[in-house]
């Protein structure tokens, strides 16, 4: 399939490398019995495509966010508000991962951007590949080929999703005020893979125990480098400003880059 | 919860290897399962038997398990532990519960016997 749009991905899904000590030759025979040494990891395959992805994206000059949350946390209402926000500076597309419907596709398409839906059909995550898929059919949207962002959001897990690399630039975890703060201790890998970290319903506050303070420093903890960001109702006001400028700032980086 | 696709991504593998080395059986596999791969152990093992009893290269095979050893690094007194097979879940000495591991995020196929 990428013979025909050049994108250089390797076609199998599987990168055969033998530069990692993957010895075929190390065999031993016993009387018809033979053990083969492979050392090979499975995400292996994974790694390689996202990272051919990752060099798609950049000489295509897009910056990829990979948005992962629970369900419910607000990732689809942020990318809405993002979307209002930026889209007169910024042209936005969107990847989105759900195991059933096209229901947040059709809400991001209503705000008038290029949108593809990807449904898993019951798988936990997305992979590298998929995204690959996602990409070239977004690519064929109207305005899907000329983007300067793209958003992928992620199947509503905190478990799985933190596993696959899909090439993107900047992993953001989003957890919500109702979820309560325990989520950095109990999904660590959410939180020391993800470079950003959204804060999302804060102005329910007053009503539940959200120590958001807890919440920030055991994240902290785990990734010292994380950048930490509270959001009132993902629908404005000081820390949307700062989402916002976060969003503009790793546009011009790339750019920059690129120049 | 993706262990099963894990699982046939493994067998492909294996099929290949079967015929590189002109095998048609496979007696075992030995697999490095990190605390930290996002794999559940008991999971991987119910999808290999499930899809390997499916299978007439694979059928019988045995799946064995090794685990890797991690490093953890206390957050609070700075204690560093090397643990192999299971995961710490708080400083063994000063029982802060915060911990930064480094390693145990792979899952690597290392052998496969076969006949």
């Amino acid at each position: 399939m990428c013979d025909a749009c050049g994108c250089h991905v390797p076609v199998h899904s599987h990168s055969h490398d033998h530069d990692h000590g993957h010895d075929h030759g190390h065999s031993h025979d016993h009387s018809g019995t033979k053990t083969v040494d492979v050392h090979a990891s499975l995400f292996a395959a994974n790694d390689a495509l996202a990272k051919a992805n990752r060099e798609h994206f950049e000489a295509d000059g897009i910056v990829v966010l990979n948005l992962i949350s629970s369900p419910g946390s607000g990732k689809t209402t942020l990318l809405e508000h993002t979307i209002e926000a930026l889209k007169d500076e910024l042209k936005i597309g969107v990847i989105e991962g759900d195991i059933e419907t096209e229901r947040d596709a059709e809400r991001i398409r209503a705000k008038g951007v290029p949108v593809i839906q990807l449904t898993t059909g019951g798988a936990c995550h997305l992979d590298a590949s998929m995204t690959h898929r996602g990409f070239h059919q977004l690519q064929k949207e109207p305005g899907g080929d000329d983007l300067d962002i793209l958003f992928i959001e992620n199947v509503g897990n905190l478990v799985c999703p933190a596993t696959f690399d899909l090439g993107e630039h900047e992993r953001v975890v989003l957890v919500s005020v109702p979820e309560g703060p325990d989520k950095p201790s109990k999904y660590p890998k959410a939180f020391t893979s993800s470079h950003t970290f959204l804060i999302s319903k804060t102005d329910l506050l007053p009503y539940f125990d959200f120590p958001i303070e807890e919440a920030k420093g055991d994240a902290l903890k785990l990734n010292p480098d994380l950048r930490v960001i509270d959001l009132c109702s993902t629908k404005g006001g000081e820390g949307f400003e700062k989402w916002l400028d976060y969003l503009r700032e790793l546009a011009k980086a790339l750019k920059k880059k690129q120049a | 919860m993706h262990e099963i696709s894990l699982v046939q991504g493994l067998f492909e593998q294996i099929r290949e290897l079967a015929v590189e080395n002109k095998a048609t059986k496979i007696i075992s596999v030995t697999m490095e399962i990190g605390p930290f791969c996002g794999v559940v152990v008991d999971s991987f093992q119910f999808g290999f038997d499930i899809l390997s009893g499916d299978d007439d290269l694979l059928r019988g095979a045995k799946l064995n398990i090794v685990y890797p050893e991690v490093t953890y690094t206390c957050t609070e007194c700075n204690h560093v532990e090397t643990v192999e097979g299971k995961t710490l879940d708080s400083c063994p000495k000063c029982g802060d519960s915060f911990l930064i591991s480094n390693g145990g995020e792979d899952l690597i196929l290392r052998q496969v016997e076969m006949e």
